[in-house]
């Protein structure tokens, strides 16, 4: 039966054809096959010519051949007995050569089958609601499927939360793909399956991958396997391609399922969403007293996930920033009393505590302990440092000397004499200006600190090519850019003349005239510099522009100031999420920042080219302290990072539908890919196991009965 | 096959045990020199031992003619005989001998010796043969216990080589022995053409007899296995056997249907049987065995 359905592949092995026609290719040729049939001929020769007696030599033959004749009456019985033993070896034989066909004998379902196995590492994975944690035993799911794995079959491993991490590329090495399975370490941010399933159908087709010498089909679909808990919104607008995913969901289901899965969770109490055992922290935020500024105030929300009612109380802590984020100095507690799947707000009201870290805990069990901490950061308010190089403008000055600005920097004047002074020359190298604003004069050469040109052009080659033009019009400007943060009436500016030149690259444009860029800002050296092509004044004092009279020209400038002057409110305007990239800023001078993260060894970070600190391995939620050195002291700062999201605060798993529930009513409950939707389930089918071991262990087991009856001489 | 390094025949601490005994004969002989030993035999002494039937053939001379007129029937007279103990030992040196751990034969000849020096010690007659293929010559008549060493170096000398042909062996010893005695066989009595032809020429001498059959372990439990060709070590004859547990179940059946009918053919007539293996302590054969079967005593 074998011979006929065998071909000759290319590769040099067999195609056997089956329906699904399933392409496989072996490492033994044909002649190996040939071969292998020859062995049971040969057995069942060796049986008719009885080679293999073995002569003996004994006294006399006298008794055994009166032995025979006996046995000889009972000759069926003998023939059968050797026929046994033929029987025996002939099967031996056949299971071994079915073993070693055995990949085929499955391959309509499983030859070289392709896993890609997708691990949820998100905040909520981390949640003990089944022992030890979601995420282990998703981990022990996986391993369960790559035990199962035949020996054709290849598997990848992706670890997915806010952005996916390719762990292990298509291999077939079990012990590999345990090592790295077993290295996943759960992320503290939130969930995106799309990174996940972009990365899972960029490496899909394994034909494209040339890294570990597995050449693969490309008929073979790889199946996705899903370990999550669902816990992220449905995937619109993608194409799973030739993917088949299957969802493994974990976690403990609901209790009850009378309600609809909440896929989105609303701010307030909402039946919809389904209870699961967690009390969680949602929003932290700082603000100044309006009226009283000595005074801070904290405002949170905290929800209950549970069916039931819960108290909690919230304690407030204190981290120092002089020494390592530890337990925290108790400073305030207060009771918080939450209705079942309610939410509640709380505040806190302390006095102005200078550069510190605060904590808000929840004291109370729950499933998920992340959620319970939030943490604010609390810096010192810091003015930034002007020197304003003008031939006495007035209306320049009085923009930059305005009350609230006066609050964000201290600005200098001089004329455009004095940048030939000593002592200005010796502060502009020293760096001891955060911000240098130059009015229609451009020094000999770049100073140590961000810059602004108002109708000057700063000196280098690239500028040398500006051309004076005559009555822009503006056409665009960058609303997204915080320097025009708030500016609105540009298009109203008159301008009469103005320098315009082709930004150097890495340039963003600010403003865009019919004539040219007018404004625009260029990285230089760790610093910036916005060149505006116009200023309030033209030659001998004449106006040339109008801007000074609209609202956008105080706005600009105060935006200038706190974007290029490192103005700090410390009050941690920004919210940081874990996983995403921080940027920090310092004083001018510092080369690098030391940065304490709350888990693992401290990490210098240098100025990047825009002359900010980007720290990119904030994973863990916390207080992540700062250092520098400035002058001799040394200056320390904070900043928190937080996962304030309700969906991965919400345990209640997603993916499967409750009972009874099918058809139309059971879709809200699917998982959404695309415009498949996807059933989970709680079990993870484990593949078949490989056939050709239970055949070789059907053949080791042939022969050994066949030893004990040849060696042991059974009575059949 | 034999491996065995051959251990002198006899040590002197079996010697010494050996002298201790004394070979009996069920037959009381009347010797031409005067025996130390009555025969059981009736003959022509004249102490009466017993009557019997007659038969035809018979010596007329012996006849009771009182008996017979009073009875009208006619009897012998039997008479007590004594002589000398012609004690004959004939040893089966044929190859099938060579087989075992000591060797059958190298067990045969220790043996012969000790039943020899028995003799020798008790003033017998004693005769020593060897047979293979037909019977060779042999050690006649020694006499005394100084001839010891002259059955020591004739045994020494006798080597396994040729098949076994019984019959003729113990014919041709009938014939060159006429006279009356103890004669043992020693052999394993594994002919084809069987034993009792051979036996039945050393009836026929009216000899008190003796059959010491040894057999070597491997023959007793054997220990084969797998697809085998058997080859007889004397004829070169070939049985092909596939060892299984009936096989060998069958095999030790006919062993003890074959040992169990020559005993039994034996004993009807009158020949004492003993069988032995070459594990069995030779020793132990001599001072327990053949005294309880009267050999010695």
């Amino acid at each position: 039966m074998l011979l006929p359905l065998a071909q000759a592949n290319p590769v040099g092995g067999l195609n056997l054809q089956f329906d699904p026609p399933v392409p496989w290719s072996s490492a033994w040729g044909p002649t190996f096959w040939m071969a292998l049939v020859g062995v049971p001929v040969t057995i069942i020769l060796l049986y008719f010519l009885k080679l293999r007696r073995k002569p003996v030599q004994v006294p006399s033959t006298f008794l055994w051949k009166r032995s025979m004749e006996d046995l000889h009456v009972n000759s069926l019985f003998q023939r059968l007995r050797r026929n046994l033993l033929l029987f025996l070896q002939l099967m031996a034989v056949l299971l071994v050569m079915l073993a070693l066909l055995g990949p085929q004998m499955k391959g309509s379902t499983r030859v070289g089958q392709r896993y890609v196995i997708a691990l949820d590492t998100s905040a909520s994975m981390s949640a003990t609601d089944v022992r030890p944690n979601r995420l282990d035993e998703a981990k022990a799911r996986a391993l369960e499927l790559v035990d199962s794995m035949g020996s054709n079959d290849l598997a990848m491993v992706i670890a997915f939360a806010e952005s996916a991490r390719v762990v292990s590329t298509y291999t077939g090495n079990k012990a590999q793909l345990r090592d790295r399975i077993a290295s996943v370490r759960p992320a503290r941010s939130g969930t995106s399956l799309r990174d996940a399933l972009e990365v899972a159908a960029g490496l899909a087709n394994p034909s494209k991958q040339f890294g570990e010498g597995e050449i693969a089909s490309e008929v073979q679909p790889p199946r996705l396997m899903i370990y999550t808990d669902g816990g992220f919104p449905d995937v619109e607008g993608f194409s799973l391609g030739n993917l088949i995913p299957e969802i493994v969901v974990l976690g403990e289901p609901p209790s009850e399922a009378q309600s609809t899965p909440g896929t989105t969770a609303e701010e307030a109490s909402d039946p919809g969403v389904p209870p699961s055992n967690n009390v969680a922290i949602l929003a932290l935020q700082t603000a100044r007293n309006e009226e009283r500024p000595d005074q801070i105030q904290l405002f949170g929300r905290v929800r209950n996930y549970r069916d039931e009612p819960a108290e909690a109380v919230a304690r407030l802590l204190r981290h120092e920033l002089d020494q390592p984020i530890g337990e925290g100095r108790l400073i305030d507690a207060i009771e918080v009393s939450l209705p079942a799947r309610g939410a509640r707000s709380f505040k806190f009201d302390l006095p102005d505590p200078g550069p510190v870290g605060l904590e808000v805990r929840l004291d109370l069990q729950d499933d998920l302990e992340q959620d319970n901490h939030a943490y604010a950061a609390i810096g010192r308010p810091r003015q930034a440092r002007v020197l304003v190089v003008t031939s006495g403008n007035r209306y320049l000055l009085n923009a930059m000397t305005t009350a609230t600005a006066g609050d964000a920097a201290e600005v200098v004047e001089i004329r455009p004499d004095d940048l030939e002074t000593d002592d200005i020359r010796r502060a502009l190298l020293a760096g001891l200006y955060d911000l240098i604003v130059f009015d229609r004069v451009a020094p000999a050469e770049p100073p140590v600190g961000n810059a602004l040109y108002l109708g000057a052009m700063p000196p280098g080659e690239a500028f040398d090519q500006a051309r004076l033009v005559e009555a822009p019009i503006v056409l665009d400007w960058d609303i997204g850019h915080p320097m025009l943060q708030y500016v609105r009436d540009l298009p109203l500016v008159l301008i009469r003349e103005a320098r315009v030149v082709d930004p150097p690259p890495g340039s963003t444009t600010l403003i865009e005239s019919d004539k040219g860029p007018l404004a625009f800002i260029t990285p230089r050296d760790g610093y910036s510099d916005a060149v505006v092509g116009f200023s309030i004044y033209g030659e001998e004092r004449a106006l040339n522009t109008d801007w000074h009279t609209k609202l956008s020209f105080p706005v600009f400038l105060y935006n200038t100031l706190r974007f290029l002057g490192n103005v700090e409110e410390g009050l941690g305007d920004q919210v940081q999420r874990p996983g995403q990239p921080v940027v920090l800023r310092a004083a001018p001078t510092a080369d690098a920042i030391t940065i304490d993260p709350p888990q693992g060894p401290p990490s210098d970070v240098g100025r990047s080219d825009l002359g900010t600190f980007v720290y990119n391995n904030a994973t863990e939620p916390g207080l992540y302290r700062l250092s520098w050195g400035s002058g001799d002291a040394i200056e320390r700062s904070v900043f928190a990072v937080n996962l304030f999201d309700p969906r991965e605060s919400n345990l209640a798993p997603r993916g499967v539908p409750p009972e009874g529930v099918t058809g139309r009513e059971a879709e809200p409950y699917l998982i959404k890919i695309g415009y498949t939707e996807v059933a989970g389930t709680r079990t993870s089918r484990p593949a078949r196991l490989d056939r050709w071991w239970w055949l070789a262990m059907a053949a080791l087991g042939f022969v050994l009965v066949e030893w004990y009856v040849y060696n042991r001489r059974v009575y059949i | 096959m034999s491996t065995a390094t051959p251990s002198p025949l006899l040590d002197p601490e079996f010697l010494t045990k050996l002298e201790q005994l004394e070979l009996i004969s069920r037959k009381i002989f009347v010797g031409r020199m005067k025996g130390e030993r009555r025969s059981r035999r009736r003959g022509s002494s004249v102490e009466f031992a017993d009557h019997r039937n007659y038969s035809v053939g018979d010596d007329l001379r012996h006849i009771d003619w009182n008996v017979y007129g009073r009875l009208d029937k006619l009897f012998l007279k039997l008479f007590l005989e004594e002589e000398d103990l012609h004690f004959y030992t004939l040893v089966d040196t044929s190859l099938s001998m060579d087989f075992g751990d000591p060797t059958k034969l190298h067990y045969a000849k220790q043996v012969a010796a000790a039943l020899s020096f028995i003799g020798l010690v008790n003033h017998d007659r004693i005769v020593l043969d060897s047979f293979s293929s037909a019977l060779e010559p042999g050690l006649s008549s020694v006499r005394g216990r100084s001839q010891m060493w002259r059955v020591v170096q004739y045994l020494d000398q006798l080597q396994a080589h040729g098949g076994s042909d019984l019959t003729a062996a113990t014919r041709s010893f009938a014939i060159k022995h006429p006279g009356k005695g103890i004669v043992v066989v020693i052999s394993d009595f594994m002919d084809k053409r069987g034993y009792e032809d051979a036996l039945r020429y050393l009836l026929a001498r009216d000899m008190d007899i003796y059959v010491v059959q040894v057999l070597s372990r491997e023959e007793v439990e054997p220990e084969l296995t797998g697809d085998l060709r058997l080859v007889d070590c004397e004829d070169d004859d070939e049985a092909e056997i596939t060892v299984s547990a009936p096989l060998i179940k069958r095999y030790k059946e006919t062993l003890d249907a074959y040992v169990g009918g020559f005993r039994e053919w034996c004993t009807r007539r009158g020949i004492s049987h003993i069988f032995t293996t070459n594990h069995a302590p030779f020793d132990k054969l001599i001072l327990n065995y053949l005294r309880e079967r009267g050999l010695v005593k």
